[in-house]
């Protein structure tokens, strides 16, 4: 059957449902598509067998007609989501060859629900980038070039192997992570949807730390609706995250459709002066408030006054709490060990060959901000900030439902082009990063193109109310009527 | 201005102090660089 990996979720399901094709057609195609595009360096680990027998399992169910809500759907793995029997890496050398005896909640969801697992996708080391550059197993490439020059670029991160994955056809859909920025930037740059929903909503237990209180497992697509697909299956409380939060998960596809008349949309004002905001994306943006307005909505402009403040904040939040997690990694119990002369001469030599440069910085700023005499002038104060972000944010949801902004500040840059720059590399998140600190919804979803290049647009909503940000998200989606497509895409192969 | 101890609007669950998960020596130690006699096993650290 041709144009299998073009479907989307939701016709997948149709047409696995209809008996079209089956779930062994599709896996098989997928597997193909896997290979093909193995030149992206995607995927740290492909598992086309268990493809195979997930998909038979599928085949079984659906012959019976006991159908399962994502059965036969074909999906890429963050390498750092736990998999039982199959390796995890973090995209780090000091997990060398760790084979989790315990599967993670969220994908334990996605398999209990029917879907197939095609492999385990690439990142930046322990999720710590924005570029899927810094990875053990070298970079990934996304599957867009520019115009007329054919470097390779960065897919954003750090779930850029799931994006890059997904914007080629090589999965029907992906998990990711998001701690600053990491699902929605690479999902705009690589012109695909990306939603981290609530923090609370989807478990922690058995994701690799990089923050705790940051964290945010959620799902990457090619629509919205498969994002909300996606979502109802991750999302639920897990007793075993203590964080998990015990609150009903409603319907989110059927929360899609109709107009937003009465909604009122948050344009925040001080995001316009950010400096590093491109023309095109400015542009991009005006666009998208045209178009909610055209569907009934009411721009409202709002103010979150510590927009400036919130990177600086999470620069020393996330690395104090990844110095902490961090600290598991000794060589003794799971991963690399380099031997030494004593148990200190080993700890010190297995975390110095185990981390790359950019982990070691971040492992160094997190214990400096944590030391006795900078708590206070440094974490502390962080946490205050934390407070004022959560607090802006609380004050803008009495005027508005939901606020609209870029996802990220500009177009996808070339491999190796920011790597020695990292204040511009952290200052790509800087239109996500203060809904990681204030936990609440966020989708992007491809709105237009930058430079030649996919660009998306960032709906936040209250917390808990990923179905305000999916309808809205899915207005935007129909009003941008995104059809560019990758020269890697299914139909370049 | 209070530090944020939490972004979740919610309190710390409390569950019985029972195991959940545990007497599996094999999977606990089955990633060891190193274990000996159902053990993790480092460089020798009393003289």
């Amino acid at each position: 059957v041709s144009g299998l990996v073009d479907l989307t979720i939701a016709e997948a399901r149709d047409g696995l449902r209809s008996k079209e094709f089956s779930a062994r057609e599709l896996a098989i195609a997928y597997n193909d598509a896997v290979e093909q595009i193995a030149p992206l360096n995607a995927f740290i680990t492909t598992t086309p067998e268990r493809a195979l027998d997930m998909a038979a399992a599928s085949d079984a169910r659906l012959v019976q007609g006991e159908a399962l809500p994502l059965d036969g759907i074909p999906l890429a793995i963050k390498d750092l989501f736990c998999t039982k029997g199959v390796l995890t890496t973090a995209a780090s050398h000091i997990l060398d060859g760790f084979i989790p005896p315990y599967e993670s909640t969220v994908t334990e969801k996605l398999w209990a629900a029917g879907a197939v697992m095609l492999g385990k996708t690439n990142l930046d080391e322990f999720a710590m980038g924005s570029s899927t550059t810094t990875s053990f197993y070298g970079a990934t490439e996304n599957p867009w070039r520019r115009p007329g020059d054919n470097r390779p670029l960065v897919p954003g991160g750090s779930s850029g192997g799931s994006a890059a994955a997904v914007a080629a056809h090589a999965a029907l859909a992906a998990t990711g992570t998001d701690t600053g920025g990491s699902i929605r930037q690479p999902a705009s740059f690589c012109g695909i949807v990306g939603l981290k929903p609530t923090y609370g909503r989807c478990s922690r237990w058995g994701v690799v730390a990089f923050a705790s209180s940051l964290d945010h497992p959620g799902p990457m697509t090619r629509t919205v609706r498969d994002a909300a697909i996606m979502l109802g299956v991750m999302a639920g409380h897990d007793p075993r995250d203590s964080t998990s939060a015990p609150v009903p998960v409603p319907d989110y596809e059927a929360a899609l459709g109709g107009n937003l008349k009465g909604m009122r949309v948050g344009i925040p004002r001080d995001h316009a002066g950010v400096s590093d905001l491109s023309t095109e994306n400015e542009a991009l943006w005006q666009s998208g408030i045209d178009w909610l307005r055209d569907a009934g909505a009411e721009p409202v402009e709002i103010s979150l006054p510590t927009t400036h403040v919130a990177l600086p904040a999470y620069y020393v939040i996330a690395p104090a709490e990844a110095s902490s997690n961090l600290a598991r990694y000794d060589g003794v119990k799971f991963g690399l060990r380099v031997d030494g002369d004593s148990l200190d001469d080993m700890y010190e030599k297995t975390r110095a060959a185990g981390f790359g440069a950019e982990v070691r910085r971040r492992i160094l700023i997190g214990t400096y901000v944590l030391s006795a005499g900078y708590y206070d002038a440094y974490y502390l104060k962080a946490q205050r900030v934390r407070t004022l972000i959560a607090r802006d944010f609380a004050a803008a949801f009495e005027r508005c439902d939901c606020i609209l902004t870029p996802t990220a500040p500009t177009a996808p840059f070339a491999i190796g082009e920011k790597s020695d720059d990292p204040v511009g590399m952290y200052l790509n998140d800087i239109f996500t990063v203060s809904s990681d600190l204030a936990g609440l919804p966020a989708i992007s979803v491809p709105a237009g193109l930058s430079e030649g290049l996919p660009a998306g647009l960032q709906i936040i909503g209250r917390a808990f109310d990923e179905a305000t940000v999916l309808r809205v998200g899915h207005v935007l989606e129909n009003a941008a009527e995104f059809t560019h497509v990758p020269v890697f895409g299914s139909s370049a192969r | 201005v209070p530090p944020m101890t939490s972004v979740a609007d919610m309190t710390l669950p409390m569950r019985d102090d029972v195991v959940t998960d545990g007497n599996d020596r094999a999977a606990a130690i089955g990633n060891a660089p190193r274990a000996a006699r159902g053990f993790f096993a480092v460089p020798k650290v009393v003289e």
